[in-house]
């Protein structure tokens, strides 16, 4: 009893990030309660996981079997009831990703665990566990009681703690598991990369947008190498495509289109109302203008008060910098 | 095909301010405007086409009180063919997981072959009813699906998942899919369709007509209860990074390489 | 459906087009669009081809800016062909998702610009706001019109009115969060016919209007000054444009304008309020009365007003031309004119000139106003 499991999560040869971020969090939990941290690994052919698993846990509990080559919410389902029923976590992290939000609730209703989903931060309060969560896009935070018993299952949102170092020598452990053969009701057929073709800025995660205050159609360069940087689509105020900087369809706005990415950069746009209508489903608005009172900056969440030309190279150097 | 999609009413809370109210638990709706939930419309939109190109009727369910008609008499005339809303001071609305299991008593009720939500709710965010109602269902389901396929028997189901790859899975019907936004482009809903629509059935029904018992569903049953509502320190203006250009731009870039914004 | 299209001749009068082609050549937007309305009159004759015609992208470039249906010597409304046309894709559903969220929020909300109708009154924050009772008596019940209420651009429009008319001890009331979308851009997107959204708007609106003892009605848009005055059969009141209610005030010595305004003034007229309506002579009045005000005149004034293309949808809809638009033709007439202040009677105006003004880099020689800022300056 007492212990933090957490499932490891990966994906074409390749842990996630995610997974270090909840061993750390687990690290520290488990320290206040009195447990182990324990990783879960399920997967084929990854022995090498496992050991890099084991630097950040007290031990690694993995499964090896070619039926787990991909991906199968069920599968993990049925493997993580089993571990749950025989060991009796105290706390099951799964990462709130695309696997973890197509997996942990069935768990949750499966084994009726109290299950708290989307969680950026735990507090520990004389020994209990209080899960954080957001409510209204971040606007404002809820602080959630476990009343049930034990094993205790949230999903954890990414980038909510910083993954240290892995210093441990976890043991680890492969184990067996129940799933004899494939399952007939869910089946994984392939994956499939983005189409590569025209530009939807409605469907873009990162923007970059321009405004007036690019000036030139030359200076654009300054923008496509920031969106170059960070895999951003470029779009505009209707000010930018009418001076036909950009193709028409990448206006935002009432009359343009509305965009939903997580981040926004605005370049030089002033925040015609016009303009915000577009962007209000945006999670992140960067917003780089030279005039303080532009009402783009009551919009944005992060803002720089200065000349475009001077702020946008030296951050595109730095992103470049920062990313290696 | 039978197929059901559940659609929810929420809040517009993108550029308002968001005030705790008195009982430091919920907060204070007054001045937000109402919608039906931006992924729920797809899935309502993706109901129908997959009902015009294979024939068979879509109903709509939906647990909230009087003012969702609206929104789901807005479904009905696009396509919809009859509702269901689920309203009963005794239930948990807040706990997704309760949600499911009132959603999943409705739904049993009929015999279905598809069930479709949309994957994400904007006021609470949990993504979790959909995946919890195919489980209180017992049948199977992919959640954040991007594109349907529908085959004899079977849907095969594009899961957006991060950085823009997709996974394909095959499952059987019945089954559950929650629906990510951008699957489709929502029609409109003529308003002279919305008031034909007065005249589709919709039900409205209480714990009692889904013989669920209040224990199963009420705010005792939750395994979890909220302790209190906080607004985060984060300012509602832009938070305003000072320094010389370059120090600006550095500052910018650690937020949003090792803020987790990108 | 079906009987619709087939009263689509009856309706417009088609059979009555000699294709003179009179209305093409009025039209503002020819010069930078596809549209060639004359054209879709013929057209539409043909009702096997409603639904393609519906279809082509240019039907949305019309502004409504009414100068065919003027210039017509057979008294067809070409302009109505068109969101007849419009009114066929919006009935199908599939139209432009701006246009869709524009409509859906006129019907949940009130208003086309997405905001809670909670909030139509928070421009009125810190000013000294008289709000109408219904049922009691106000003289002039004063409309804003949603762009007014939520843009902050134009909010200064209904900020300025109020101090005028405060300063002027008029006896006028505003509606407050009540106020509902006038339904007319609803009307040119084409959300009309019976049972329509257009139609609701005009049912609920006359109702709301109707329960206050209102001697009149003061509409502060054109837009929704011309859909009351002409689309609003069962009003008791009688419907004004703002720009009547100040003529009246400064004649009867009820405003006094102190101070002296030193600017080449251009007023251009608005399509709603002049060639739609016939008020010409008021704002020209109303300025007139600035001192210091120098009045000059576009060459295409009044009747002849070029179209700003800020109506009509156009809020919505964008073209896809890249040709210059008219609001930028409209301020280099102005700056060779000379004008330093590019007057204007209608919200949309002020947002397409600000624009125009910006595109053609005439900030430092220009600057456009709505009537009621400069007499709110000229009133201090
Ligand atoms: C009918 C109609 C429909 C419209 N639809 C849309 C729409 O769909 N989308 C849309 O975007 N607009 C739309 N508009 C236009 C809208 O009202 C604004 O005019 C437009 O958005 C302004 O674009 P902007 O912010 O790029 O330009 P501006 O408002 O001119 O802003 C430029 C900004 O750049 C800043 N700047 C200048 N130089 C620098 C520098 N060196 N470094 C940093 N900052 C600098 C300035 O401070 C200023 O804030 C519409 C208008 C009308 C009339
Ligand atoms: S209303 Fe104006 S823009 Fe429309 S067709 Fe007639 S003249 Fe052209
Ligand atoms: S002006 Fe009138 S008569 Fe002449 S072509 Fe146009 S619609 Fe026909």
């Amino acid at each position: 009893m007492g212990d933090v499991f957490v499932l490891a999560e990966h994906r074409r040869g390749e842990m996630r990030e995610i997974t270090f971020e909840m061993l750390t969090k687990a690290q520290e939990i488990a320290s206040a309660i009195g447990g182990e941290t324990v990783a879960v690994l399920i997967g084929s052919s990854v022995d090498t996981f496992a050991e890099r698993l084991a630097a950040y846990c007290d031990k690694v509990l993995y499964i090896d079997d070619p039926l787990f080559a991909d991906y199968n919410s069920d599968k993990y389902q049925i493997v993580l009831g089993k571990l749950i029923q025989d060991y009796k976590p105290e706390l099951l992290m799964v990462g709130h990703t695309t696997q973890g939000v197509d997996m942990a609730p069935a768990l949750a209703v499966e084994l009726n665990l109290p299950f708290v989903t989307d969680v950026v931060d735990i507090i520990i309060d004389n020994g209990k566990l209080k899960p954080v969560r957001q409510y209204y896009s971040g606007k404002v935070n809820a602080l959630f009681n476990f009343k049930g018993e034990p094993p205790y299952l949230i999903t954890v949102r990414e980038a909510s703690f910083e993954a240290a170092d892995g210093s441990k020598q976890g043991q680890i452990q492969k184990i067996d598991f129940p799933l004899k053969e494939d399952l007939d009701y869910r089946r994984f057929v392939e994956y499939v990369e983005a189409e590569v073709g025209d530009v939807d800025i409605t469907q873009s995660e990162i923007l970059v947008a321009v405004g007036r205050g690019l000036k030139e159609e030359k200076n654009l360069s300054i923008a496509e190498e920031l969106a170059k940087a960070i895999n951003a689509d470029l779009c505009g105020s209707r000010a930018a495509t009418d001076a036909g900087w950009l193709p028409h369809d990448r206006q935002v706005g009432t009359s343009g289109k509305t965009v939903k990415p997580k981040l926004y950069i605005a370049l030089g746009i002033s925040g015609a109302f016009q303009h915000l209508a577009g962007i209000k489903g945006a999670k992140t608005i960067v917003a780089i203008n030279k005039d303080p009172e532009a009402p783009i900056f009551n919009e944005a969440d992060y803002g720089i008060v200065d000349d475009l030309f001077k702020v946008v190279p030296k951050l595109t150097e730095k992103i470049k910098e920062l990313k290696g | 095909m039978k197929i059901f999609v559940c659609i929810k009413r929420v809040p517009d809370t993108s550029e308002a301010e968001v005030k705790i109210d008195a009982t430091g638990k919920d907060v204070d709706s007054s001045k937000f405007s109402f919608d039906i939930n931006d992924a729920d419309n797809y899935a309502v939109e993706e109901a129908i086409l997959i009902k015009e190109a294979k024939g068979g009727k879509v109903k709509i369910v939906s647990l909230g009180d009087q003012e969702s008609d609206l929104m789901i008499r807005m479904a009905l005339a696009k396509g919809g063919d009859s509702a269901i809303r689920v309203e009963d001071p005794r239930i948990n609305v807040k706990d997704p997981l309760k949600v499911a299991k009132v959603l999943a008593a409705a739904i049993k009720q009929e015999e279905f072959d598809l069930v479709l939500t949309g994957c994400m709710a904007s006021d609470d965010g949990q993504m979790a009813v959909g995946v919890a109602l195919a489980e209180e269902l017992g049948v199977p389901h992919a959640a954040m699906v991007k594109k349907v396929e529908v085959e004899e028997g079977k849907v095969r189901a594009y899961r957006e998942l991060e950085g823009g790859l997709s996974e394909v899975v095959e499952i059987t019907l019945p089954a559950v899919l929650t629906i990510q936004t951008g699957i489709n482009e929502p029609r409109y809903a003529p308003i002279r369709g919305v008031r034909a629509a007065q005249k589709k059935e919709l039900k409205v029904l209480t714990l009692d007509d889904l013989k669920l018992d209040e224990k199963e569903v009420n705010e005792e049953s939750s395994l979890v209860e909220l302790e209190k509502l906080f607004v985060p320190e984060v300012v509602s203006r832009a938070e305003i990074i000072e320094g010389e250009p370059e120090e600006k731009a550095e500052i910018l870039a650690n937020k949003l390489l090792k803020g987790g914004i990108l | 459906m079906n009987t619709e299209l087939q009263s689509f001749i009856q309706k417009y009068d088609l059979l009555g087009c000699v294709q003179c082609g009179r209305c093409t050549g009025g039209c503002p937007v020819t010069v930078r669009t596809n549209l060639n309305v004359r054209r879709i009159v013929y057209d539409s004759i043909n009702e096997s081809m409603l639904e393609d015609l519906a279809k082509l992208p240019e039907i949305w470039d019309c502004t409504t800016c009414n100068t065919c249906a003027v210039r017509c010597p057979k008294g067809l409304k070409p302009v109505e062909v068109l969101i007849g046309l419009r009114n066929i894709m919006v009935e199908s559903g599939i139209i432009q998702p701006t246009v869709r969220d524009a409509l859906e929020s006129v019907f949940r909300e009130g208003n086309p610009w997405n905001k809670p109708k909670a909030r139509r009154s928070d421009w009125m924050e810190g000013l000294e706001v008289k709000i109408a009772e219904p049922g009691k008596k106000v003289e002039n019940l004063i409309f804003v019109c949603c762009t007014i209420a939520y843009d902050p651009k134009v909010q200064v429009i209904a900020k300025n009115l109020v101090k005028v008319l405060n300063k002027a001890g008029v006896d006028y009331g505003f509606i407050g969060d009540d106020e509902v979308c006038c339904g007319s851009e609803v009307y040119a997107m084409g959300e009309l016919g019976e049972e329509g959204l257009f139609e609701m708007l005009v049912e609920d609106n006359t109702e709301l209007f109707n329960s206050y003892e209102a001697e009149r009605i003061v509409a502060i848009s054109p837009h929704c000054y011309s859909v009351f005055k002409n689309q609003y059969p069962d009003l008791k009141a009688e419907v004004i444009h703002y720009t009547q209610l100040l003529k009246e005030l400064l004649a009867d010595n009820k405003l006094e304008l102190k101070k002296e305004l030193s600017q080449k003034i251009v007023f251009h007229d608005p399509c709603y309020l002049g060639k739609q309506n016939n008020i010409f002579d008021e704002p020209r009045y109303i300025l007139s009365q600035i001192p210091g005000v120098e009045l000059v005149e576009f060459d295409r004034s009044r009747e002849r007003s070029l179209c700003c293309e800020g109506g009509g949808g156009k809020m919505w809809v964008e073209s896809e031309s890249r040709k210059e638009r008219l609001a930028e033709i409209r301020v280099k007439d102005a700056d060779e004119l000379g004008a330093t202040l590019l007057a204007v009677a209608c919200p949309f105006c002020v947002l397409t000139f600000d624009d125009a003004i910006k595109a053609k880099g005439l900030e430092e020689k220009m600057r456009v106003a709505e009537i009621t800022e400069i007499l709110g300056e000229a009133v201090e």
